[in-house]
């Protein structure tokens, strides 16, 4: 279930525009140690080679012309 | 006007089929939410005249969710559009709602509702008022038609605005939880608005999944004006296209995400 989980998570994080790799699962267990650095590693370089999250209101329009879509308001 | 269902509730009243019957009442002008226990009532009752969202309707499921859990194994009838068609399946394959304690009036949506909620399915199983409208494609396409970085800044736009004032947990019908995630404070930081971006908003779809029916109440209760609505469609459709789930339609059963796995059968 938590594989499905995660994967319906990182889906809707793409919709609101968040990459979806900036979420990992993985199974390690405690007799797994370099493993576990190793996981570590990665991830925390992929993600400083995604730097942080591109916030910038480049396109924000509040209340913005997708309201449209929705004529109740 | 509604003369059919009018009729029909003062049958299930009054032959005691039904111990009360939830439906809407116009009272000086205004529509709200009323049990109605007897027939001399019924001349009030009301389907919710209005054509665009937000004057018709009211989570009746999720009071007859409460009257249900207060009036043990009796029955009751409820005035249902196709949300509280879907909600009512919904909840009781989430064990919250016997459904042979219910007894359903249907009714089915005028086209303009149907657009002005941008219904998926805007009627009932059956129904004794209204006709049958096509329903609209139920993805936020809109949406999805803009690129990431647009989506990350509208989004973020949006979800700036939220006043925390959880009307939108609080009108759903599918948001019965006894204690709420977004009450938590390992997850929403307590006294700060808005709340932590995008997690409340991010909790709350993720909670959604299997068991948002589409209704659209949330958004229009929502004082920010968030489209809320179109973030539950995403989800539908995220649960849709990878189980061929739609919550509150033909299944009576909970998602295939909420299933506990058959224990393997050597243990
Ligand atoms: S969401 Fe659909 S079924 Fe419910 S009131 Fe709107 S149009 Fe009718
Ligand atoms: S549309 Fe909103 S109020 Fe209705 S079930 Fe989905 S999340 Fe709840
Ligand atoms: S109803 Fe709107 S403003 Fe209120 S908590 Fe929900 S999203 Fe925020």
């Amino acid at each position: 279930m938590t594989a499905q989980r995660v994967a319906v998570l990182r889906d809707l994080l793409e919709f609101v525009g968040i990459e979806g790799e900036r979420l990992n699962l993985v199974w390690v267990s405690s007799a797994e140690g370099p493993r576990f650095a190793n996981e570590m590693t990665e991830f925390t370089e992929k993600i400083r080679s995604l730097g942080p999250l591109n916030w910038n209101y480049q396109w924000a329009v509040p209340d913005s012309e997708l309201r449209a879509a929705n004529p109740s308001k | 006007m509604y003369h059919a269902i009018k009729e029909r509730v003062t049958e299930l009243l009054s032959t005691g089929e039904v111990k009360g019957f939830l439906a809407l009442k116009k009272d000086n002008g205004h529509i709200k939410p009323h049990l109605y226990v007897s027939p001399d009532e019924i001349d009030q009752l009301s389907i919710g005249d209005g054509e665009t969202a937000g004057d018709a309707r009211y989570p009746l499921t999720k009071i007859l969710t409460m009257l249900l859990q207060n009036h043990s194994g009796e029955p009751f009838g409820i005035l249902a559009r196709g949300c509280d068609q879907r909600a009512l399946r919904a909840l009781a394959a989430w064990n919250q709602i016997s459904l042979e304690q219910v007894v359903v009036i249907g009714v089915a949506c005028s086209e303009e509702l149907a657009r002005a909620c941008n219904c998926g399915l805007p009627y009932p199983d059956e129904w004794l008022e209204g006709e049958q409208i096509e329903p609209k494609d139920p993805r936020p396409v809109e949406w999805e038609a803009k690129s990431p970085l647009q989506r990350l800044d509208l989004w973020r736009a949006e979800f700036e605005k939220c006043i925390k004032c959880y009307g939108c947990r609080n009108i759903c019908p599918m948001c019965f939880c006894k204690e709420c995630s977004l009450e938590s404070e390992d997850v929403v930081t307590k006294g700060e608005i808005p709340p932590d971006l995008p997690m409340f908003h991010l909790v709350r779809a993720l909670h959604m999944i299997g068991r948002c029916v589409d209704c659209g109440l949330c958004e229009e209760a929502c004082p920010a004006s968030i489209p809320l609505r179109a973030l539950y469609k995403k989800v539908n459709d995220i649960v849709e296209t990878r189980f061929q789930f739609r919550a509150g339609i033909e299944q009576t059963e909970q998602s295939p995400l909420h299933k506990i796995a058959e224990p393997p059968a050597a243990i």
